[in-house]
């Protein structure tokens, strides 16, 4: 039952990430900003107050939050940090887990009747399935199924690419070139998947240029309060899955009895290293025009997909 | 009544028949060689080559499950919904498509795939008053003809090399024995030739890449059952064929055919789905989303293909066993979705997307069980669409390790097309429910649609829904039996049990956000949800406040503009350019094979025209071409 414990820390979490990226890139614009505990102020106060919704909208709406918090959850419980849970140790599971999520809250925007979020669930679905395939093959990059990047270091058995395998049973140090492209495929996937600038603004108050609030813009009270957490762990457990892309993570698992501190303030602090690499993304440039967004998934595409070719070539190092 | 009944009741028979036949003909392990079945019923023809063999191949044995079951399901709409003659249509069209599946002998298939043939264009041509539904059974007719020609050929080809015999027993042990008796049963050169003309005769029928154009036009004009067993049914036994040929009749296939397979496949799936999103029609886009999940099938057969020329028996197994799963389960969620078409046909008298909305409501039944549909084809966990999508995924990585190097590229890109068809297929689904059953009516004036009762209609609907969350929640039921049959194509197809987490995967994926459903639901009840008016920046709320279909698709209408030709026309009526009365936006995208066409006819009538001029008919002219000609010839030989 040890997956619990890490959903529960990552919830307990995800608020306080997404607080602290929204504080320091009001420092970086020269504003003092909130305070990094706000998010979780927001959430308490969104819990509290009543909800409304769209008259005549169906139960599609009503449980669209609710299924997008179990799906953020459930990706939670998947992050390969224990090792707990291995019927979900599994990288297109994943894939195929984070589109249920988005395809419930886009027809629960269809739903609610309003062109702002009718144009944000075609936006949001869009880029959507742009981003699916660089997510999958940037993942697929670093997983052990692959062949193995220098031949006499052997490899895994036929069947499911884990998580928990990525970069593992190759040597880190033979992370290489065919890594670094897989992981700045990632790392646009992540701006993407987080709802950042250049693709998205979080902290935009134009219904027109919203997609990932847009989904939202219907929703108040305690359905907001789900919406909100959703994406708070979401973004949270995308950090933590960036954090496995990057080689240094495979050498700590070869001890296991300080695996627990060291690990855990790994992972924290890569994590808050990729955040703050997300903040000055945010702070350098502007958002993109919509029809640019799909150019700039079409390179992180390109460089997946050299990556993985890299390495089936046996060209990786 | 009774036309109806006698249909129904035959209909029932056909699926008990195959229900009875996937079951009876179950693989056991004395199998020792592919195709060497059982031939239950032979009748002589004045030549071997013209005997009639029927058995059962356990290669055709999942395709009779998915008959046995689309067929009952189809008998139960056909109980209240259709015309009487067209359940008697649809009772031959399953018979017939019954005896391809049983045919073990050249002439017996050729013979039943003419028939089913033959009787999908008396479906297709139901209401044969409209102009376009001629149209289309005539393009259909042609298409299916000149398939039939390729495979007669193939077919032929085959008996020629067989010494004249027509039994498949008999070609298919001969390929199988073929590498112990040092005698190759088929050269090189003949059985590449009959590789493509199966590829060409089989994939035309089944809709993939470039000869898919049939299948938008005839599909959609016929009667709901029939779309349902034209796209879920007739679509899988030409698979079924392409499988007979590739894994039997013309085995062991080449590496090469696998990345043919793999490559249209994959064109298949992404031009397939291209489509459908910028379609309006719902029946038209159900029609490309077939050409998609072919796509998706005949993928799997590549990696069979290709895994097997590589000695990988266990992946062969593994890919065979994924696209028969696909098969089957395109077979059910695609009955279900056109079954649902033809309820909001029926109920709110139109399929266009853009007058459609608000049919949660009325349609209480069939909304709930079209939503179980689309969840199944997009391949989202739980149901099963899920689990064959993502067992074809696993097959491909899995490939990965075992072909060939320059080979592994061409897996690599059916990962990345397949990745974007599901979200491609993601966001038309988005598109199909959210418009049609969310929201509200789009029509102007809106006209009342009257709230459904539960009648034989939707227990259809509802019995293909069952089945698709069963296969979903439950993937080890049609997962042992696919392998049982995969394993009688040779030793080491079996697939060693390497997916511990297939049989919990679905559940565990959805257990969460089941959860957080229902938590939604016990949330909104006791507290309370206030309704408001939706925000539409304080203007009133329409219903033309809504997004539209196209308006949706837009931005991968832009995209993929280079594929999609899309062809806008902007008309503004009145007034003056500041403050028009009336605008009129109409958006059509051409299908490139159509364009294709269209400009070859073209090109071939200019020319035609041009060359007109030298048949001006003046008879000195012809004197003078004589003359010419005569002068030409004397000199080329004087050299």
């Amino acid at each position: 039952m040890i997956f619990v414990l890490q959903v529960l820390i990552i919830v307990a979490l995800a608020p306080l990430v997404q607080g602290a990226m929204k504080s320091l890139r009001a420092r970086l614009q020269g504003r003092p900003g909130p305070s990094p505990l706000q998010p979780y102020r927001d959430l308490a106060k969104l819990w509290q107050k009543e909800a409304l919704l769209p008259e005549g909208v169906s139960s599609i709406a009503v449980c669209a939050p609710g299924i997008a918090l179990g799906v953020s959850l459930t990706f939670a419980a998947m992050l390969p940090i224990f090792n707990a849970l291995p019927a979900l140790d599994d990288v297109v599971a994943l894939v195929f887990l984070l589109a249920l999520g988005r395809f419930f809250l886009a027809l629960a925007a269809l739903d609610s009747r309003s062109a702002f979020a009718g144009m944000a669930a075609s936006r949001e679905m869009t880029f959507a399935s742009l981003v699916e395939p660089t997510l999958l093959t940037a993942l697929l990059g670093a997983a052990a199924l692959l062949p193995p990047v220098v031949p006499f270091l052997g490899s895994q058995p036929l069947g499911v690419a884990h998580l928990s395998e990525l970069w593992l049973l190759t040597d880190p140090r033979f992370f290489g070139l065919a890594g670094m492209l897989g992981f700045g495929a990632f790392f646009l996937v992540l701006l993407a998947e987080t709802a950042r600038i250049p693709i998205d603004n979080q902290e935009t108050h134009y219904e027109l240029t919203m997609i990932h609030e847009g989904l939202a813009l219907e929703y108040s009270g305690w359905q907001l309060a789900f919406l909100q957490i959703a994406s708070y762990v979401r973004q949270f457990s995308f950090l933590i899955l960036s954090v496995r892309l990057l080689p240094l993570y495979g050498s700590w698992v070869e001890s296991p009895l300080t695996y627990w501190l060291t690990g855990g303030l790994t992972i924290l602090s890569c994590c808050a290293a990729i955040a703050v690499l997300i903040v000055l993304v945010e702070t350098a440039f502007a958002k993109l025009r919509l029809f640019e967004v799909p150019q700039l998934l079409g390179t992180a595409l390109i460089l997946a997909a050299t990556s993985v070719a890299m390495r089936l070539l046996g060209a990786a190092l | 009544m009774r036309l109806r009944l006698a249909g129904v009741f035959a209909t029932w028979t056909i699926s008990l028949l195959a229900a009875s036949g996937a079951i009876i003909g179950a693989p056991r392990p004395t199998y020792h060689a592919p195709g060497l079945t059982h031939v239950f019923a032979s009748i002589p023809g004045p030549l071997p080559a013209l005997r009639l063999d029927f058995g059962l191949d356990p290669l055709a044995l999942p395709f009779l499950a998915l008959l046995a079951m689309l067929g009952f399901a189809v008998g139960v709409w056909c109980l209240r919904r259709d015309r009487p003659i067209d359940a008697v249509l649809i009772a031959g069209f399953m018979a017939a498509m019954l005896a391809v599946l049983v045919a073990r002998s050249a002439a017996a298939f050729f013979l039943a795939w003419e028939a089913m043939s033959l009787v999908s264009v008396f479906l297709v041509a139901a209401h044969h008053e409209r102009r376009d539904v001629r149209r289309a059974a005539l393009v259909y007719l042609v298409v299916a003809q000149s398939g039939a020609l390729c495979i007669l050929l193939a077919l032929s080809v085959l008996v020629a090399y067989n010494s004249g015999d027509g039994s498949f027993a008999a070609m298919a042990y001969a390929n199988y024995a073929a590498p112990m008796l040092r005698a190759p049963a088929l050269p090189p050169a003949t059985r590449t030739a009959v590789f493509l003309l199966a590829l060409v005769g089989f994939g035309s029928k089944a809709g993939l890449l470039p000869l898919h154009f049939w299948l938008p036009r005839a599909h959609p004009v016929a009667p709901p059952s029939a779309s349902a067993l034209l796209s879920g049914a007739m679509l899988k036994v030409a698979l079924y064929g392409l499988c007979l040929v590739i894994f039997q009749l013309a085995a062991p296939g080449a590496a090469w055919w696998g990345v043919v397979l793999i490559t249209i496949g994959t064109l298949s799936a992404i031009g397939g789905v291209l489509y459908a999103l910028v379609e309006h029609d719902l029946k038209r886009l159900l029609a490309y989303h077939s050409v998609e999940n072919v796509g998706i099938i005949t993928i799997g057969i590549g990696v069979a293909v290709l895994a097997e020329s590589n000695r990988y028996e266990q992946l062969a197994g593994l890919a065979l066993i994924a696209a028969l799963y696909h098969a089957i389960n395109h077979g059910l969620f695609k009955g279900l979705l056109f079954l649902g078409a033809g309820v909001v046909a029926e109920s709110a008298g139109t399929v266009d997307l853009e007058k459609l909305g608000g049919l949660w409501r009325p349609l209480r039944w069939t909304a709930p069980l079209f939503l179980v549909g689309c969840v199944a084809i997009v391949g989202l966990p739980p149901l099963n669409g899920f689990v064959s999508e993502w067992l074809t995924f696993q097959t491909l990585i899995n490939g990965f390790r075992v072909v060939q190097p320059d080979e592994r590229l061409v897996l690599l890109g059916a990962v990345m097309g397949l990745a974007l068809t599901g979200g491609l297929a993601a966001t038309c689904f988005v598109k199909v429910f959210g418009i049609v059953f969310l929201g509200q009516s789009r029509r102007v004036p809106e006209r009342p649609v009257a709230r459904e009762n539960f009648d034989a209609g939707t227990a259809a609907l509802g019995i293909l829904a069952a089945l698709c969350a069963l296969f979903g929640l439950a993937p080890m039921l049609a997962f042992d039996p696919l392998d049982r049959v995969v394993a009688t194509l040779g030793p080491g197809f079996e697939w060693p049990s390497y997916f511990h987490s297939l049989p919990v995967l679905p559940v565990t994926l959805i257990a969460l956000p089941f959860a957080g459903a229902i938590a939604c639901v016990v949330l909104a009840t006791r507290r309370g949800v206030r309704r408001v008016p939706t925000w539409t920046c304080g203007s009133p709320v329409t219903p033309a406040a809504q997004y539209t279909a196209t308006a949706f698709s837009k931005p991968l209408r832009t995209i993929f503009a280079f594929v999609l030709l899309p062809d806008r026309r902007r008309v503004v009526e009145a007034g003056n350019a500041w403050f028009p009365k009336h605008i009129v936006y109409t958006t059509r995208s051409r299908d490139v094979i159509d364009e294709t066409s269209r400009r070859f006819g073209a090109l071939a009538l200019w020319t035609a025209r041009r060359s007109r001029a030298l048949q001006s008919g003046s008879l000195r002219l012809y004197l003078a071409y004589a003359v010419v000609a005569l002068v030409v010839v004397v000199m080329l030989a004087r050299r």
